[in-house]
């Protein structure tokens, strides 16, 4: 049975993308609303940091931006591992998926560090709204994160089993379509968090 | 014919399971994948459901029958209604949608199943995980007890301190994924499966309404997730969301809680809308007028559903410009629900109208609808509604829109399919006291509540003093309730009644009322393979051109009899998506995560454990069997042989092979 | 010390005192929104009613239709011809998607004035008399609901520059008071409402209507009584157990039953004469102290915050003057029978065990918990309640029955 793509029941799909990709487009419009509500509530509760440090005071921009810009290199990696299988190029694929998945990794372990960071200096999760906000909005994103890295570590397995083949290539791309959904709330977040000016104490 | 179960076989890694294969008995309903099934899985769960929330409402209203009433203690009342509200609209109105939906959709856009089965499977026993887990706090002795909406901080730790709103969190939690997951699935299997020739707007009214509640779902239900997350971490984690005393607002929660909840009652209402857009042209013998106008507004309260959320918080201080704002957008939604009731009223103008009992609860949803609309607008008057909001002129407007808007749609639908799903009818004589007995009863029980509300009777209250002049109306509404479980009584007598006459009557034949739209193609009841061949759609209402043509002077003739026109059923063909266990297994690890996060987390292990070896065993079970089941006829071996098995989706998300 | 009040014997307490009996005709519904008695709750009946008979109106045009299709169009079997199968009117559609909206743009322009009007400030000052001095009053209340009772706190310099950011903790108020809010007739009275512990609304359905009382927010609103008379209220946002009986009152006063009322609130509590009253006191200072306030025994006039250290949301009713008001226990009890005499039944039944007459969850320091008072610690405690204020004007006892 073959290419999975665009073929339901002998005809056409109505929208020309496969069940499956139209899934993933899909659940990411859900998704939108999800990051949508967190964002809201970090939007409002910035300003109110109780007794704890203030956003101002306490993010570390330079280092946010380097992890972010790991993050968006992470997609570009995707992008190479997706062509390189729709080449049939599988060697590749494998580098550029372990790459992502790598860069990835990397992305969170810089969130990791930031957050035990901020522990130290006296922002913990319950100490205000703000850090709260943060917290959650941040953590749901890493969460987010990780699922892929575990969806980019099965499709290496898949791979390195053989099971990944050029006509399976939609599969990949669909993971794309999450990894980049995932980098593009990032960049979301890390200009309504980081970049907007925050208040300090 | 018995399923064979392999722990392991050569080229068959640990845990991987051949599908199941049986089609019936329990085992049949447990691993269906099969649309039709898991509508009526949901239907029933639902009905049954729908009495436990009807008891919760009776003994509301035997509490209030009298001044100062004693059935229950506050404590207790304050249960009952949480519960009355959180069952009726999460385990009742939404899944008898989503069993109609589940049932019809892929019918009625010629479609053999929907496009991922085995979610769709997923969504029914999360579902149900959700239900019973939000009722098992009943026997725990700590349901919860703030109300449907869980306002807070009264629902925060500080002022709820029991479990009872942390099974109301998780409990909404998990049907909430299923709601998503169901509402993903829709979405794909309307725009990518309809048949060839079916245009966007080739496809019926019920269709479009059905479509325009998933993506209501689709983006309403990450906020409220988002909102109960919340909740969950201020009650169990200690954050500051709504804990005023750290400068978290209340507010918040009212603004999440709304933009979810306002979009939510067009998901109530658009599908039972939906249903009586196929009904009344049936019994009216005329099509709908005005189809585009049907479709479009529609879509308008789809759209406009988004900018009216705060006009449930018109009092809560938010500001006057803000209140003017969401006063002004909620008059005007008035407006394309208007235009509906009035294609309806035109659509049965001129008519040779049957009063069928489905056509009986459509006629009843239009007048009943009219009059919860017509109260929710003097509601958007907002400084007329700072006397009526929180009051039981609310209760009013509100069970006029639900229970007389979706619920009574939703009887036609059972009355108008009940052929299609079972193969009989249900009693019209019957019907007609299950119909008059509701109406009535309804009436006498939420009419006079819009007087109780103007006198000043707030809601929510456990009991009222004498003195205040809520006696006689209060008792009256009281005794109404009892009517209307006599009529839902009546509902149930029918059924039973009905099953027992039509095992020794021949079964109905194709097409009982003659109507319009592709469901009716299939023999009553449906097969398990849907149609045996694909349909060509030239037109809306398909099925009717297919039976008649109009004349040079515009007459209705016939060209064709039902019996021409129907199929048969007996293809054998067809390819079925073979059944499976993980959906039920994953679906069963939710309760286990919720129990753990309230008592203690090591209870989350074996659910955790449930659902993880459910998404490996789902992801790694061979897309088929193919020695499977093709055509209605489950024990009938075919010697087809696709080659389906070879492909072990690896590496992918709960991904359904279309099987074609 | 004979009250104040009862020894007047002004013309003006018995005029008052008549039209407080007219007033609280009401009795048969005295929470009835359609029978307004102030200007504000009657532009919002001015507003409510032309828009209830448009409601009416296409409720009869519907029903009149769907009785006509029911008459006209059922099917008679008389042919088995089809009805003409007319798929839709374009022109019609188009007009009634735009009547309907014109008719909505329409009340529309009449809500957004009535509701800027509604949520607009218009007071004069009044001028009163405060220990003597004649102050300029821009009156306004400060109204905080907690569970399950509402106080009233009056400060006569004006709110500005009073810090309510913190209803737990308030600056001392002037006049402190619980249950019933005294108003003067006939001017416009400014509310800041908030909370102390969840949201609750405020609302006295014949003056205006509702407001929420948020934590941590103040919702500005307003009230306005016609003519002198008692007006019944109800909580009505969801509060927990006993949100039922969280009611409250405005008794609306002519300007020198006000007066008089303000110098008699402001007195502090003397100390009592009577024996029974003393060990009453005793009892009072060990137990009740412990939440509740007297001005006089254990805060002043420039009080210190509330008390009620063992309540969540840190405040008791203020009892200096208990004995001048009409309800007790959140509004839902009488305090004086009928024939004027003190309640002493319902009054002991609330000292001996409060909880079984009214669901509160003490344990979780909410609500007045069972005192484990013995019955000659609760005759003597009510014997020195009894000390605590002046008993208002039969006319008002009678006009502000709760439990009929």
């Amino acid at each position: 049975m073959a290419d999975v793509a665009a073929v339901d029941n002998g005809h056409g799909t109505g929208t020309g993308l496969s069940n499956n990709k139209l899934l993933m487009w899909v659940f990411l419009g859900s998704e939108c609303l999800l990051f949508g509500g967190l964002i809201s509530t970090y939007l409002i509760y910035r300003s109110r940091y109780a007794d704890g440090p203030a956003p101002g005071d306490i993010f570390d921009i330079p280092f946010t931006s380097v992890s972010s810009f790991i993050l968006l290199m992470s997609s570009l990696t995707m992008v190479l591992s997706l062509s390189a299988l729709q080449r049939g190029d599988i060697r590749n694929n494998r580098v550029w998926l372990l790459a992502t998945a790598l860069l990835g990794s990397l992305f969170i372990g810089g969130q990791v560090y930031e957050f035990t960071t901020f522990l130290r200096e006296g922002l913990g999760y319950t100490t205000s709204p703000f850090s709260s906000a943060f917290f959650t909005l941040t953590g749901f994103h890493g969460i987010h994160v990780s699922l892929g890295i575990v969806m980019l570590v099965s499709l290496l397995i898949a791979s390195f089993r053989g099971t990944l083949t050029k006509e399976r290539s939609e599969t990949v791309e669909i993971v794309g379509l999450y990894w980049h959904f995932v980098d593009v709330v990032w960049i979301f977040i890390f200009t309504v968090i980081y970049l907007v000016p925050s208040p300090t104490s | 014919m018995s399923d064979t179960i392999e722990l392991a076989a050569p080229g068959r890694p640990l845990g991987v399971y051949t599908r199941p294969r049986d089609n019936t008995g329990w085992r049949g309903w447990i691993t269906t994948v099969d649309h039709k099934k898991i509508g009526i899985l949901y239907g029933v769960t639902a009905m049954v459901f729908f009495g436990i929330g009807g008891l919760e409402a009776l003994l509301i209203r035997l509490q209030l029958a009298t001044p100062d009433g004693t059935v229950l203690g506050a404590d207790t009342y304050n249960r009952v209604f949480t519960m009355h509200g959180v069952t009726m609209v999460f385990l009742v109105i939404m899944p008898l949608a989503a069993a109609f939906a589940n049932y019809l959709l892929p019918l009625q856009i010629g479609a053999r199943d929907v496009a991922f089965p085995r979610l769709n499977a997923l969504s029914y026993w999360v579902f149900l995980a959700g239900g019973l887990f939000l009722n098992v706090s009943w026997l725990l002795g700590d349901s919860p007890d703030g109300g449907w909406f869980a306002y807070a901080p009264n629902t925060g730790v500080v002022f709820s301190p029991g479990h009872g709103m942390d099974y109301y969190i998780l409990g909404l939690q998990i049907t909430g994924i299923a709601s998503l997951i169901s509402a993903m699935n829709l979405i794909v299997t309307v725009l990518n499966m309809r048949t060839p020739g079916m245009t966007l707007f080739k496809m019926p009214v019920m269709t479009w309404m059905i479509l325009v509640v998933q993506f209501l779902l689709l983006f309403a239900v990450p906020v409220i997730t988002v909102a109960l997350f919340l909740l969950l971490f201020d009650r169990s984690f200690g954050a500051n969301f709504f804990n005023p005393e750290m400068g978290g607002d209340p507010l918040l929660w009212q603004h999440l809680f709304w933009i979810f909840g306002h979009p939510e009652v067009y998901i109530l209402i658009l599908p039972s809308f939906g249903i009586i857009s196929e009904v009344i042209p049936t019994f009216s013998r005329k099509p709908l007028f005005g189809y585009p106008f049907m479709v479009f507004s529609g879509i308008a309260i789809g759209f406009m559903g988004w900018g009216v959320w705060a006009h449930h918080m018109f009092v809560s201080g938010i500001g006057p410009i803000s209140v003017a704002a969401f006063s002004m957008s909620t008059m005007f939604i008035a407006v394309p629900t208007g235009v509906k009731i009035l294609n309806w009223l035109a659509t049965m103008w001129g008519g040779k109208i049957k009063f069928t009992v489905a056509m009986l609860f459509a006629f009843g949803v239009v007048s009943m609808f009219t009059i919860g609309g017509l109260s929710g607008v003097t509601h958007s008057v907002a400084p007329a509604d700072t006397q009526q909001t929180d009051t039981y002129y609310i209760v009013a407007h509100f069970h006029y829109v639900i229970f007389g808007g979706s619920l009574l749609g939703i009887f036609a639908g059972f009355y108008f399919w009940w052929p299609k799903v079972f193969g009989h009818l249900l009693s019209e004589k019957l019907g007609k006291w299950n119909f008059w007995l509701m109406i009535i009863g309804f009436n006498m029980t939420f009419g006079p509540m819009h007087i109780l509300g103007l006198q000043g009777m707030s809601r929510r209250i456990d009991s009222y003093s004498p003195g205040f002049g809520f006696e006689f109306w209060n008792m009256f509404a009281s005794i109404g309730s009892f009517i209307i479980a006599l009529g839902v009584l009546m509902f149930v007598i029918n059924v039973i009644a009905s099953a027992r006459r039509a095992r020794h009557e021949p079964p109905v034949g194709p097409d009982p009322w003659d109507a319009r739209s592709l469901e009716w193609f299939t023999p009553n009841p449906t097969p398990v393979h849907n149609f045996d061949e694909l349909i060509q759609v030239d037109s809306l209402d398909e099925f009717w051109h297919r039976k008649y043509a109009e004349d040079e002077n515009g007459r209705v003739v016939r060209v064709a009899t039902a019996e021409e026109v129907c199929q048969d059923g007996s293809a054998t063909d067809t390819h079925l998506p073979s059944p499976s266990y993980w959906p039920f297994v994953m679906a069963a690890g939710f309760p286990f995560v919720g129990f753990g996060l309230i008592y203690t987390l090591w209870i989350c292990i074996p659910g955790a454990l449930l659902i993880l070896m459910a998404i490996y065993g789902w992801i790694f079970e061979p897309t088929d069997d193919p020695d499977g089941p093709h055509g209605h006829h489950a024990d009938d071996p075919s010697d087809h042989d696709e080659a389906e098995a070879s492909s072990e989706a690896a590496g992918e998300t709960a991904e359904e092979a279309p099987v074609g | 010390m004979i009250p104040r009040i009862l020894r007047t014997g002004r013309p003006a307490a018995l005029i008052g005192g008549a039209l407080l009996a007219l007033a609280g005709c009401a009795a048969d519904a005295p929470l009835d929104t359609l029978k307004p008695q102030g200007p504000i709750s009657r532009s919002i009946d001015s507003l409510s009613d032309p828009i209830f008979l448009i409601a009416g109106i296409v409720f009869v045009l519907v029903f009149g239709a769907s009785g006509l299709i029911w008459w006209k169009f059922r099917d008679d079997h008389s042919t088995d011809e089809f009805p003409p199968q007319v798929h839709g009117n374009f022109r019609l559609e188009i007009a009634w998607t735009i009547g309907p909206a014109i008719l909505m743009a329409v009340i529309g322009v009449f809500t957004l004035f009535s509701h800027f009007e509604l949520n607009g400030e218009d007071r004069t000052d009044i001028v009163i008399n405060v220990d003597g001095t004649a102050t300029s009053w821009d009156p306004e209340i400060v109204v905080i609901g907690q569970q399950w009772w509402w106080e009233f706190r009056y400060y006569f310099d004006g709110l500005d520059g009073v810090d309510l950011s913190d209803p737990r903790h308030l600056p001392p108020a002037d006049i402190v008071t619980a249950n019933q809010m005294v108003i003067p007739v006939g001017s416009e009275i400014g509310l800041s409402v908030t909370s102390r512990d969840v949201i609750h609304s405020f609302w006295i359905p014949a003056l205006n209507g509702k407001r929420d009382a948020v934590p941590r927010r103040v919702s500005p609103w307003k009230i306005e009584a016609d003519v002198p008379g008692f007006y019944f209220g109800q909580c009505t946002e969801f509060c927990g157990l006993s949100h039922a009986r969280m009611q409250m009152q405005a008794v609306a006063m002519n300007p020198v039953d006000f007066q008089a009322w303000v110098d008699e609130q402001m007195q502090p509590a003397a100390e009592p004469a009577d024996a029974a009253a003393q060990r009453g006191l005793a009892v009072f200072e060990g137990q009740c102290t412990r939440c509740h306030v007297v001005n006089g025994i254990n805060g002043a006039i420039d009080d210190q915050p509330s008390k009620g250290a063992d309540l969540v949301a840190n405040a008791a009713p203020n009892l200096t003057h208990l004995m001048s008001r009409t309800t007790f226990a959140g509004g839902i009890f009488d305090l004086y029978e009928p024939d004027g005499s003190l309640n002493r039944t319902q009054l002991e039944a609330w000292l001996r065990n409060a909880p079984a007459e009214k669901p509160a969850y003490a344990e979780g320091r909410r609500g007045m918990p069972a005192m484990g008072l013995s019955e000659g610690q609760i005759d003597d405690v009510v014997a020195y309640l009894q000390t605590l204020g002046a008993k208002p004007d039969m006319e008002i006892i009678a006009a502000t029955e709760v439990h009929p």
